[in-house]
């Protein structure tokens, strides 16, 4: 990976790795494990469709809507980190880096209130197959977007020391990629649970 | 234009267009237009943060081609389980 001070501004060069190879690997292990419980929510809504079209409207939608927002403004703050580094701008990548971390967290918040106000309204994994699959693809959401925190951390306090420069910062790339495919994921999650009847 | 300037003008948009799915997901009846609409809306997204976000547009081929795939066929399964729900449930039935 290098990038020159000239091409900072520049899409990146033709047919590179953002990242690393690992981080790939992963990232499509993630989005395979998905595919199969997309798999599971496509095979029980043909089974079930009068749970289906029953469900989404049971479910807060300004939680999902929120979360939806949080997610793609955390793809975008990270966005905003990578190209602060490649300007040789640190701190600004850092400042970024926070803003990733206040979406996470703002999250986990809205998801916590989520919970409650569906325990609140009767709603639990055993209410019916609509809110088992519901359950299911938010808490493994749950858990990846935890990963992506633990890495969030790790690549902050690489930036705060300085390990981080405009020509090698492939961690950050690999951290921003990852958390881009957990935004992915959550793309396809809030239509299929929130807003299809 | 800089890839700062795009990608501030594509969160923009990728935050509209999730404003303007839950406003028509919660004041439209369910159909196949609203299907269509929901399926395109995730192969738009799903293609800017792949292409622009994680900065595939012109990267390492295989990788751009698995991920746009993604973002293909889920839209087209979406579709394609609303119009053949009951041939998928008898297909897998066991």
């Amino acid at each position: 990976m290098l990038l020159t001070a000239t091409r900072s501004e520049q899409d990146p060069a033709e047919g590179r790795i953002p990242g690393n190879k690992g981080i790939w690997a992963g990232i499509l292990s993630e989005m395979t494990e998905f595919a199969l419980l997309f798999g599971v929510y496509f095979i029980a809504r043909a089974h079930f469709p009068e749970d289906f079209r029953a469900g989404p409207l049971q479910l807060s939608l300004f939680a999902g809507t929120l979360n939806t927002i949080l997610m793609i403004s955390g793809s975008y703050f990270v966005a905003n980190a990578v190209i602060a580094m490649r300007q040789n701008r640190p701190e600004i990548s850092l400042r970024w880096l926070i803003l990733v971390l206040l979406a996470a967290c703002g999250y986990f918040v809205t998801k916590y209130f989520e919970f409650r106000w569906n325990v609140g309204h009767g709603v639990t994994g055993r209410t019916g197959i609509f809110f088992t699959v519901y359950y299911y693809l938010t808490f493994t959401h749950m858990v990846h977007v935890l990963w992506g925190i633990m890495g969030l951390l790790w690549v902050m306090a690489r930036t705060k020391t300085g390990a981080y420069s405009p020509q090698d910062h492939e961690g950050m790339e690999a951290f921003a990629s990852y958390w881009h495919a957990t935004d992915l994921v959550w793309l396809i999650i809030f239509p299929l649970l929130y807003l299809l009847h | 234009m800089t890839h700062k300037r795009l990608i501030d003008l594509l969160w923009l948009l990728l935050v509209a267009l999730t404003l303007a799915g839950s406003y028509l997901g919660e004041t439209t009846k369910p159909g196949l237009a609203i299907t269509l609409i929901i399926a395109l809306t995730v192969a738009i997204k799903g293609r800017i943060i792949v292409d622009h976000f994680m900065e595939l547009k012109t990267a390492n081929r295989m990788i751009r081609n698995l991920m746009r795939a993604y973002f293909y066929v889920l839209p087209l399964v979406i579709v394609l389980t609303t119009l053949f729900g009951d041939w998928l449930a008898r297909l897998t039935t066991l």
